[in-house]
């Protein structure tokens, strides 16, 4: 039999991440968890009260429930050596001169500023428990948009927070949500007011430095009525040989016909836990538009969640996910149709390669309210060696009969016949190979921004490794 | 805000699978269970074929050498009144061949899983299985192909029909092991639903350990293609007469692979009467 | 005679164990137009996808030479860059990879130099006009969702841009209708001059229309067995491959 080359697809290029910088912090708390620790937290972030009752009913929520029995391993994930609340030593700001220089060349090194300068409506910036800058455009203020840190927003806007925080995903939920509802700390918060539309994306970026702790940043957009807006949060963290532990929460409000297109681009270090939940409420006409990119982590369990309420709601959703060397990304979709009409398109990209492990894992629900509901999912992997693992684990679950549901899934390698093709145009084999695992994910990278699109194409940078039999 | 009816629909909650994971065995089954095993010896070609009109659990060990075939067919159709279970398992040898035809129409609750070995090189699958659900059935299916060896060839092929409050779930699952080289798989279940009290639970599942593989798998659910209603009624049928015969055609080529003329009479006359129910 | 490009002699090939082309000769000179015929199954398109060196075959014996260099060691890029061509008779699908992308990438490897965007752009846009394609297709994935007609248009787009010395037209005419046929057809002719060759194999002689042919090889059984003039053509239209069979055997 001919001997078959292999792929040799290189590893992320990390370096840019990998950068830690001393831990300045000027106060951590002690590792693990207990209500004296949650009551502390509390303290020195000056919740209102309600805020502290719920954190430690939360804490009694997390403790009764138990880890999830599906899934990649949490086991070691060891909540006692995690430190749940890390504050820089930085005060929030408005003005990036303020912003402390260590911390500042950090988001420099990553192109925050630069975007803020030319493709982006406002920026927010995490460093570790605490939001050090946050800005958005003038004219946006004036329309009524808000777009600030969770604790500004909490004070400022307590109402409106009170209203909505973890009432889509409460803490009853899961074991993580449950964490989060105790210690979550930092995040963003967007208000968009009827009928305005956001012209250019929000951005918030998250970064984890100090070793051994766990980042539970909440991320509240509430969309009104006919308005709309693109959100894109960034995540990275150097890498440390103990595991951080991300379990972060993003709650999504999409009124009546108001779109929004939330993006994300996980690059997290090789020791991160990231058990993040994110879901979207979407009322009648509205539209929730996902792109989600997942590179980095140790262990992620992602599956954003679109429950489409309202009639006519809709959902489309877009990601790719890169598993290689020691990684184990469990990620996917779910859907829950729940009114009349709701349609969802599911469409996601997953490669594996040198014995990462990719899964993807979605459930479509669809309920006796939801007649005419319509949903089709494709999702396809590659698989670049045979050390790797791919694995497709959908879940469909349909009660009545007006709707319309298409499920599609293919798993394999890159085919001979499409390398003859390109090569026999003078294109090499590497570059033939390197294409075609572009144009594999291109149908994702194309609903990047472009800087991230750019950024997602160097990730793909090939190699061709000697023969294999 | 929102109705907690939507959050315990929400699968995300603990993931439960939506009791999905393990095949729930129907209650009132007698404790007895009914054993059959089946040798096919290599290069010999056997074709068996088990009518079944009994409730309770059977099982089938079947071991098809190198080289041998075994043609099989499992049609259920145990009395509505009782509880019927079957767990068939297969090895599957170097170059041997398994065709598998299930028709699972019978007993008030099923739960039938099927295991495919196919531990031996150039060994090929063919599972063609139909499900038919109506009144308060219960049916519970659990098909597993494991393709461990070099170049298999695995194909699940599932209709199914879902007609008053009938209860069904279906997980097919193509596991493409470490060393399959050269292995294909496709995996298609078409799922007719007829009635809005019905509740259809799909999972496909494709696990691969291997990156020489070609795999592929398709659901759909939904409600008939109105094109082929309107064409079948614009030559005079009413809708209930073109519903059956839209799925009676979607049964055929599962119906086609039983040869025994008798049997495939019976089951087709026993469809048409429950269809006419419906 | 004209200089030699192309020249393949008693060669074996096929696939794992079975021999497929049995001792072929063939040459093609420059400028020159061919036309291989030839029945279901004979080996044409094995012959066409050994020429660009497609890996599933392999040659046991014999030698195969593209302008005097012998080419049975180079891989399917250098021979592309060197000059070969294959219009596929059933192109792949690549998802992802625009047509645009592909041919600039292309054009790039083989010309060795840096192709400028927008000259290219101009290029492409003019040469899919002549094509009557719609140009929206340059922005397309390769390929996929083109119907069976606009393949073989994007296959001759490619021909057109990329210029090769020897095309290799593999029943670029079939499952065309008539006007895709003419389109195809006057494409070829504008590709072909005192340089660049054709090797065509087709069932159909009005994608000849528009060129001179000069030499017919009918492929039976892994082997030439007869070759003449454009008048072949016409003979076998006629009277079918069996009677030449027939002839060799008796």
């Amino acid at each position: 039999m001919a001997e078959k080359k292999k792929t040799y697809v290189e590893d992320i290029e990390r370096t840019l991440y990998d950068i830690k910088n001393e831990d300045h912090s000027v106060y951590k708390s002690h590792s693990g968890l207990t209500p004296e620790i949650v009551r502390d937290i509390s303290r020195r972030k000056n919740d209102p009260e309600w805020m502290t009752e719920f954190r430690l009913k939360s804490l009694e929520v997390y403790n009764s429930l138990a880890l999830p029995t599906w899934g990649p391993s949490l086991e070691d994930l060891n909540m006692d050596d995690i430190v749940t609340y890390v504050q820089p030593d930085a005060k929030m700001t408005g003005k990036w001169e303020e912003v402390p220089e260590e911390i500042k060349d950090t988001f420099d090194r990553l192109g925050i500023p630069e975007a803020e300068k030319t493709s982006l409506g406002g920026v927010g910036a995490q460093y570790d428990s605490e939001v050090v800058y946050h800005s958005i455009q003038e004219d946006m203020v004036k329309q009524g948009v808000i777009y600030t840190d969770m604790e500004t927003a909490l004070r400022e806007h307590g109402d409106m927070v009170k209203e909505y925080f973890m009432t889509l995903v409460p803490p009853k939920d899961h074991k993580f949500a449950a964490l989060h509802g105790a210690v979550w700390s930092g995040g963003s918060f967007v208000y968009v007011p009827e009928g305005v539309h956001v012209e250019m994306p929000l951005q918030s970026y998250f970064r984890l430095n100090a070793a051994g702790a766990g980042q539970f940043e909440h991320t509240l957009i509430i969309v009104e009525k006919n308005a709309s807006l693109h959100f894109i949060e960034g995540c990275s963290a150097p890498k440390y040989n103990v595991t951080n532990l991300h379990a972060g929460c993003v709650e999504l409000f999409v009124k009546e016909g108001a779109r929004l297109r939330y993006s994300t681009i996980e690059n997290w270090s090789r020791n991160m836990m990231n058990l993040n939940t994110k879901r979207a409420l979407v009322e009648k006409d509205g539209l929730i538009e996902w792109v989600s990119g997942s590179f980095g982590s140790h262990i992620s369990c992602l599956y954003p969640c679109s429950v489409l309420h309202g009639e006519n709601a809709r959902c489309e959703f877009t990601g790719v996910t890169f598993a290689s060397k020691g990684q184990n990304l469990d990620t996917g979709a779910s859907v829950i149709h729940a009114a009349p009409h709701t349609s969802a398109n599911i469409n996601t990209r997953t490669i594996s390669k040198a014995g990462g492990k990719a899964t993807y894992r979605s459930a479509v629900k669809v309920t006796k309210n939801a007649p005419y509901a319509k949903c089709s999912v494709n999702c396809e992997s590659l698989m670049l060696d045979n050390l790797s693992r791919s694995d497709t684990l959908p879940v469909m679950d349909i009660e009545g009969d007006e709707a319309d549901i298409g499920h599609e899934a293919k798993i394999g390698r890159i085919s001979d016949e499409a390398i003859f093709y390109l090569t026999s145009r003078g294109i090499d084999e590497e570059e033939a190979r390197a294409m075609i695992v572009r144009g594999f994910v291109e149908p994702i990278a194309k609903e990047l921004p472009l800087e991230y699109a750019l950024e997602m194409n160097n990730l793909v940078n090939i190699e061709l490794e000697g023969t294999m039999g | 805000m929102i109705s907690e009816e939507i959050f315990s629909a929400i699968p995300m909650r603990t993931w439960r699978w939506l009791n999905v994971n393990e095949v729930k065995v129907p209650e009132n089954l007698s404790a007895e269970v009914r054993t059959e095993k089946i040798l096919v010896e290599s290069g010999e070609n056997k074709r068996i074929v088990l009518d079944r009109r009994e409730g309770g659990a059977l099982e089938v060990q079947a071991h098809i050498a190198d080289g041998g075939e075994l043609t099989l067919i499992y049609a259920q159709l145990v009395d509505e009144k009782e509880a019927a279970t079957s767990r068939i398992k297969v090895y599957v040898g170097k170059g041997a061949k398994f065709s598998y035809t299930t028709v699972e129409a019978g007993a008030k609750a099923t739960a039938a899983e099927l295991t495919v070995d196919m531990a031996g090189p150039d060994s090929v699958a063919d599972v063609w299985g139909l499900y038919f659900g109506d009144g308060e059935r219960k049916i519970d299916l659990n098909y597993i192909i494991r393709q461990g060896g070099k170049r298999t060839d695995a194909n699940m092929q599932v209709r199914g029909a879902l007609l008053g409050g009938a209860a069904k779930t279906f997980r097919g699952t193509l596991d493409f092991l470490e060393g399959s080289k050269g292995s294909v798989g496709r995996e298609d279940e078409e799922v007719m639903v007829l009635s809005d009290h019905v509740q259809n639970r799909s999972v496909p599942i494709m696990l691969s350990h291997e990156d020489d593989v070609d795999g592929h798998h398709a659901v759909s659910i939904g409600k008939m293609d109105e094109d082929k209603l309107f064409y079948l009624m614009s030559r005079g049928l009413d809708l209930a007469e073109a519903q059956k015969l839209v799925v009676e055609a979607n049964f055929q080529p599962v119906l086609d692979r039983i040869d025994d003329d008798g049997l495939k009479a019976e089951i087709d006359a026993y469809l048409q009467r429950r269809l006419s129910h419906g | 005679m004209a200089e030699q490009l192309l020249a393949i002699k008693d060669l074996h090939a096929g696939v794992e164990d079975k021999e497929i082309l049995k001792g072929l000769s063939l040459s093609v000179g420059k400028g020159e137009v061919h036309v291989i015929l030839g029945p279901n199954g004979s080996g044409k398109s094995t012959l066409m996808n050994i020429i660009m060196g497609h890996p599933k075959y392999t040659v046991t014996s014999g030698s195969m030479e593209f302008e005097g260099e012998d080419m049975k060691e180079m891989k399917t890029f250098e021979r592309s860059r060197k000059g070969l061509f294959l219009s596929f008779q059933t192109p792949e699908e690549i998802p992802g990879i625009t047509v645009e992308n592909m041919l600039r990438t292309a054009k790039q490897v083989i010309t060795g130099e840096k192709v400028k965007l927008l000259p290219f752009r101009k290029e492409l846009k003019a040469t899919m006009q002549e094509l009557k394609m719609n140009p929206e297709y340059a922005q397309r994935y390769l390929n996929v969702g083109f119907s069976g007609g606009e393949k073989k248009r994007t296959e001759i787009l490619q021909l057109l841009m990329l210029n090769p010395k020897l095309a290799l037209l593999d029943e670029t005419d079939s499952g065309l209708d008539v006007d895709a046929v003419q389109i195809v057809s006057e494409g070829v002719a504008k590709f072909h001059n005192k340089d660049n060759s054709c090797l065509i194999i087709t069932h159909n002689t009005r994608i000849l229309e528009h060129l001179k042919v000069d030499k017919v090889h009918v492929l039976m059984n892994g082997q030439i067995v007869e070759e003449g003039g454009p008048e072949l053509i016409e003979d076998i239209n006629r009277r079918g491959f069996t009677h030449i069979l027939a002839e060799q055997e008796g």
